[in-house]
């Protein structure tokens, strides 16, 4: 039986390990960038602070935003770096304001994207162990494959973003996926009955500038016009009944990874889609995971994503037998673009919740 | 003893209409001091403390359980209750202070007539313009909990305490969420109303704290009080 300190001493051994560089970043970050990239669905969940200047401030809610941050701003962009951290984070919710620990890795810019995975598996694997969890539920979320479906999937090509910017927020997919399967209901006609593009820009304009709306601000009349045409043409275009029935049966797939991957792969050969190269690498994960943890559970559920359209490739939680999130985390290649980086630059992290692992020990 | 406390809004035409219907139902609420009096008494039930408050604050403090009873509108309990609307309790709707919570965008966006709509628009906006759509409201929490009920997931709030109808034509935000009672500002915004854009029906209310220490002298008030005004909800007997 370990102390709460030696699995503290533990844990920090972990997150200083050799080749890897432990950082602090600040309590007190601003509040912008948070919304600017999660929205405002993670930002009712941060502790919000406002400056005398009436600018927005929280403390810090998680580790990855601000490492990478400065990562970008040191003029690092491509080059490999590993980062660890362990600290508090800050978040409200239902139950009010509460004070965590996190502790993780974030693998910058490596030159085997898919070995970074690998390792941030491993760390995963190795903090929960300190705690006494060794076989944890692992569920793991393919972004790629999805992408790579919803790519090879019939249908307008003005539904492929919002089915993709949908993708993590079930309820919301859903709709959609009911809205797609019920007929579109065409927009009521405007009264000048206007002929062609040109025709349909002009009238938006006019009744912009009539209305006292800066037409250069926000929606352009252009956008305005080419949507409610496009509108039109998707009421006389359905997406096809086929597809719908594929992302909802695709999106239902939740079972042993193995299992779950012969479905999918069942499912790619009857659609006639070719999911090779995602298929590969998330059974090459799948088996580091099986060798890393012979005793925990692991998942595959096609409809799990983080809410935040930055995640790539592959994503996973760690969850106790209670089912909370021990750990989480994935590839992340579009975060540092997002950020300021000039390049793409691969990324891989997770984020390792120790306060809970610690209550996890006492049970 | 301890006293029973009830907030009545303290300006314009809602304190007005605030104290007529109390004085109808037979309680007269005097302001002693003038408009420029906190305080006020009922002379029929002299343990009352009434205090004029601004009918924000009102919401707030029912929901935080330091006042006991108050009138204030149903959108501003809801906004700042959570969702589960356990804190605070409607006893009598009074008839006045009727308004929507609405969702209204640029009448020009002609593509726009439903939450559907404004959903797809969302999603497109952040790649084409690298912002995302911006909504001007006072309700942030309403605003929040509608959206996400219509899967709308990519927008940014623009807290704003007055005037929000001008924010679109300002730039300052893409569209709005605002209370409105005959729609007339809407319109002379350029503004429209969506098809499915009602977020809730607003009245002013009188309403009781749940949070609140009711101890059996508050509850023996409370009962004499809702005697003299005649007003006997449902289940009122469990505060």
């Amino acid at each position: 039986m370990t102390t709460a300190y030696e699995r503290n001493l533990a844990l920090t051994r972990l997150v200083e390990a050799e080749g890897i560089a432990r950082v602090d970043p600040p309590m007190l970050l601003e509040a912008n960038p948070y919304f600017e990239l999660a929205g405002e669905d993670f930002g009712r969940s941060l502790m919000l602070s406002l400056g005398n200047d009436g600018a927005e401030y929280c403390l810090r809610p998680e580790f990855t935003i601000p490492i990478v941050a400065q990562y970008v701003k040191q003029g690092l962009s491509g080059a490999p770096a590993a980062y660890s951290y362990m600290g508090p984070v800050f978040r409200q919710n239902g139950t009010g304001p509460t004070e965590y620990v996190q502790a993780g890795v974030e693998l910058l810019g490596q030159t085997d994207p898919e070995h970074a995975l690998d390792e941030v598996l491993t760390f995963a694997r190795r903090a929960l162990a300190v705690y006494g969890v060794t076989a944890p539920a692992i569920r793991l979320g393919g972004v790629a494959l999805f992408e790579a479906i919803l790519g090879s999937a019939d249908m307008p090509e003005a539904w492929r973003p919002r089915l993709r910017h949908r993708f993590g927020h079930p309820d919301a997919m859903a709709r959609l996926l009911d809205r797609l399967a019920a007929a579109e209901a065409a927009p009521a006609e405007i009264s000048i009955e206007p002929s062609g593009q040109a025709a349909l820009v002009d009238y938006v304009t006019e009744q912009m500038l009539a209305a006292g709306f800066n037409p250069e601000l926000g929606r352009r009349p252009e956008e305005v016009a080419a949507r409610y045409s496009e509108k039109l043409a998707l009421a006389a275009a359905h997406v096809p009944p086929g597809t719908v029935d594929l992302l909802r049966l695709y999106l239902s797939v939740d079972a042993p990874a193995g299992a779950a991957f012969a479905e999918i792969e069942a499912l790619g050969t009857h659609y006639g889609f070719d999911l090779a190269a995602p298929l590969a690498t998330l059974r090459r994960h799948a088996t580091t995971l099986a060798a890393l943890a012979p005793e925990a559970e692991i998942r595959f559920d096609a409809s799990f994503s983080p809410r935040l359209d930055y995640y790539t490739g592959i994503v996973f939680e760690m969850l106790s037998g209670q089912g909370t999130v021990l750990a989480s985390g994935g590839q992340y290649d579009r975060l540092l673009q997002r950020l300021g980086a000039s390049v793409p630059v691969p990324a891989a992290g997770c984020a390792v919740w120790v306060s809970r692992l610690e209550q996890e020990f006492g049970r | 003893m301890t006293h029973l406390t009830l907030g009545i809004p303290s300006k314009g035409r809602l304190e007005e209409e605030t104290r007529a219907a109390f004085a109808q139902a037979g309680l007269v609420i005097e302001r002693n001091g003038g408009a420029r009096s906190y305080f006020g008494t009922a002379p029929a039930l002299p343990d009352l403390i009434v205090r004029f408050m601004p009918a924000g604050e009102i919401a707030r403090e029912l929901i935080r359980g330091t006042l006991e009873l108050g009138v204030t509108g149903t959108d501003l309990i809801e906004e700042s209750g959570d969702e589960t609307g356990a804190q605070a309790a409607p006893l009598r709707a009074l008839g006045f202070g009727r308004a929507d919570l609405v969702v209204a965008v640029p009448a020009p966006w002609i593509d726009v007539t439903r939450m559907t709509d404004l959903a797809d628009v969302a999603a497109d906006f952040r790649t084409r313009h690298h912002r995302w759509l911006r909504v001007a409201t006072k309700y942030l929490n309403l605003t929040r909990r509608f959206f996400s009920r219509h899967g709308m997931v990519e927008y940014r709030l623009v807290e704003s305490t007055g005037a929000t109808e001008a924010a679109p034509a300002s730039g300052a935000a893409d569209l709005i969420v605002d209370i409105t009672s005959s729609g007339s500002t809407l319109t002379a915004n350029a503004l429209r109303v969506l098809e499915d854009g009602l977020i809730l029906r607003s009245e002013a209310q009188l309403f009781l704290s749940r949070r609140a220490d009711w101890n059996p002298e508050r509850q023996t008030q409370l009962k004499l009080l809702l005697e003299t005004v005649g007003w006997i909800p449902p289940g009122s007997a469990e505060v």
